[in-house]
């Protein structure tokens, strides 16, 4: 077989770079922010970017574990509580022990990752269906975090975390860090899922667990390392959460995630019947749910209201593409 | 014994009744040594009946959703209940409707909504997760926009308190705990009509086999769609005299009433799941919905007594999740060994 015919198969095999879904999302975010800059002539500078890009970060971040659980045909309904159990402990170290940066991220990534694996344990291995064991964890969490929290909030949180906040010291060249990392890890997730044969296993599971199996991927491993991945993200992001905030940290934290990260992984084209999405999506899903928010706060209009504007974007954007389905079935 | 094990395991019934007597026991047995802040006994069993109303009712109208198959579920039951109870809360404070338009306005609007999410899912094709996802998101906004943030409690509206006293009943009542209002006036009459429904109607029939077999009941000449789309108003019905209910428990029609914190959706799932409801969908009973209500509202009672000032409501959230992820491991064991649960 000559070279160029690898190269074509090759071609044929992979999807393309970057999905139909996402260039309208570019489209649509790039129409958004120009007509929020005529609306209001503060938008487009760079004390109402950078806090946006910030804001973004988080739910972008686990966004992205998110969008391999629903890859393999799981959700996980659970990195709520997750985030509110790994940045109140943060919090309390931070506070009580007094503990560096590097040891407060190291310290929520690994409670993440536990976590992670609580909910990868039960759904590879117990072969329940993952919603049903995330609405347990939730609650599990919760209890956790709020148990944790004791009787009120976590007061005097010092500016350790600075390097990921709103603030000059989270910034590089105007860039806010938590974004930047935020766009690092989706890049190599992007990567790592679209050309490596180990990112190829989990859009088989999602395409067929049972055919994947026979084909030899370890399919309870890989939905493990999937739950697990998906708390590591947590917890970096509840570094950011703790960062974004004031010096106290509130029982709310975490509440209500759950559902904004799906929100940017559904908006962002993946399926969530399994076996098709792109972390790509995800982080433009998450940007312009973030625009919208921020978008009605400066025009003025009553905040709760960004929410209706989510609800119709998930409806437009998966409607788009059921529509776009069809048109490739009766093809 | 194996057979004792067996019919266990198979019927979600018979181990919901089981887990409730033990439930029960161990709070009584507490309660005789002290262990509790307030005497955990029938009175006080009764009273927490309040709270299993709108927990039965939601989880009954996610039963409905999730028995149609296909990934059924509605996440919007919470929103919907903000929002029908803003709807109630307009025509009956605001308005001066009479009560009984005003409800039936109200059911009304929130069959509506469910029926915003049944064309979506039925007729267009969208995940239910994910239409539902939607429109939670869009109901929850509307509740909060309509009134400014601002809850409605009018005169008329805070005497609809008397909705959620306890009643003696009548004939035997001397010698029975009296019984909260609600369990009457909307509890008892929304089972007994889901259960007719599901269980002497045809509606029912067909509900059960498109959620066995979608493609089989279509071939078998059934109306798909039709049916899918009434599951998710029925369950829109149901959210709408909720919102009626929580209006009344609170004496005020608060805009985050369904919403707030944890959301009534989740706990209703929850209750659906483990009263025997299988989530892949054609299976699952009233009774079973109705056993796992009585066992979550006595469990969390019960708890409320045993531990001092908030740490009880944190304790109900550890039983929520243990309960619900033991039942559903349950279920995956029972599947290997014995080919499922009834």
């Amino acid at each position: 077989m000559t070279a160029v015919a690898q190269a074509r198969i090759r071609k044929r095999v992979l999807p393309s770079p970057v999905t139909g879904q996402e260039v309208v999302l570019a489209g649509v975010i790039a129409a958004l922010w120009a007509a929020l800059a005529v609306g209001t002539p503060a938008f487009l500078t760079a004390g109402s970017v950078q806090p946006l890009l910030v804001a973004t970060a988080p739910v972008a971040l686990v966004g992205v574990g998110m969008t391999i659980v629903i890859i393999t045909g799981g959700i996980d309904v659970s990195v709520g509580g997750a985030i509110m159990v790994c940045s109140v402990l943060t919090a309390k170290a931070l506070v009580g022990a007094d503990v560096g940066l590097g040891a407060a991220v190291l310290l929520s990534v690994a409670a993440g990752g536990v976590l992670g694996l609580v909910n990868g344990v039960l759904i590879a291995y117990g072969r329940v269906h993952a919603i049903i064991i995330t609405f347990g964890t939730a609650n599990l969490f919760m209890f956790l975090g709020l148990r944790i929290f004791g009787s009120g909030t976590v007061n005097g949180i010092p500016g350790t975390l600075a390097f990921f906040g709103r603030g000059p010291d989270g910034r590089t060249l105007g860039i806010p860090h938590a974004f930047l990392i935020t766009l690092l890890i989706t890049a190599a997730a992007w990567w790592w899922l679209r050309h490596t044969a180990g990112g190829r296993h989990f859009f088989a599971i999602g395409g067929d667990a049972q055919a994947a199996r026979l084909a030899g991927v370890r399919v309870q491993r890989r939905v493990l390392l999937a739950y697990v991945l998906t708390g590591l993200l947590v917890g970096l992001a509840s570094c950011f959460v703790i960062a974004q905030g004031t010096s106290t940290l509130d029982q709310s934290v975490g509440s209500g995630k759950e559902l904004a990260v799906i929100a940017a992984v559904v908006i962002g084209g993946t399926s969530i019947m399994g076996g098709r999405g792109s972390v790509l999506g995800t982080l433009l899903g998450a940007l312009l749910v973030q625009t919208v928010v921020s978008g009605v706060t400066q025009l003025g209009w009553r905040s709760q209201l960004s929410d209706l504007f989510v609800g119709i974007f998930i409806i437009v954007a998966v409607g788009a593409d059921l529509l776009r389905a069809r048109a490739r079935r009766n093809r | 014994m194996s057979r004792a094990v067996r019919l266990l395991l198979t019927q979600r019934i018979a181990l919901l009744a089981v887990l409730l007597v033990v439930v029960v026991v161990t709070f009584f047995i507490n309660d005789m040594g002290g262990y509790l802040t307030a005497p955990y006994d029938f009175d006080y069993m009764s009273a927490s009946l309040i709270s299993a109303v709108p927990l039965a009712m939601l989880g009954l109208a996610e039963m409905l959703v999730i028995l149609s198959g296909r990934g059924g579920i509605d996440l919007s039951v919470g929103a919907i209940v903000s929002l029908a109870g803003m709807g109630f809360g307009f025509a009956y404070g605001e308005w001066g409707w009479p009560l009984w338009p005003a409800i039936l306005a109200t059911a009304g609007l929130g069959a509506l909504l469910g029926a915003v999410n049944g064309f979506l899912v039925s007729y267009i094709g969208f995940p239910a997760l994910i239409a539902t996802l939607a429109t939670f998101y869009a109901y929850k906004s509307l509740a909060i926009v309509v009134n400014d943030q601002q809850p409605i409690s009018t005169a008329p509206v805070q005497e609809l308190f008397t909705l959620s006293k306890s009643v003696e009943l009548p004939l035997f009542g001397r010698y029975v705990p009296d019984v909260p209002l609600g369990i009457f006036t909307f509890l008892l009459p929304t089972v007994v009509a889901v259960w007719l429904l599901l269980a002497r109607t045809g509606y029912g029939r067909r509900l059960y086999a498109i959620g066995t077999n979608d493609v089989a009941a279509r071939w078998a000449g059934i109306p798909v769609r039709d049916t899918r789309f009434k599951a998710y108003v029925y369950a829109g019905l149901i959210s709408g005299l909720v919102a009626v209910v929580t209006v009344g428990q609170f004496a005020s029609a608060r805009p985050d009433a369904g919403v707030s914190g944890n959301g009534m959706a989740l706990p209703a799932i929850t209750i659906a799941v483990l009263g025997g409801v299988a989530i892949t969908g054609g299976i699952g009973r009233v009774a079973g919905v109705v056993l796992a209500t009585l066992l979550i509202v006595w469990l969390n009672a019960g708890i409320l007594l045993a531990f001092v000032g908030n740490e009880g409501s944190q304790y109900q959230l550890l039983a929520l999740g243990a309960v619900l992820i033991f039942a559903a491991l349950l279920n995956g064991l029972t599947n290997r060994k014995y080919g499922g649960t009834q």
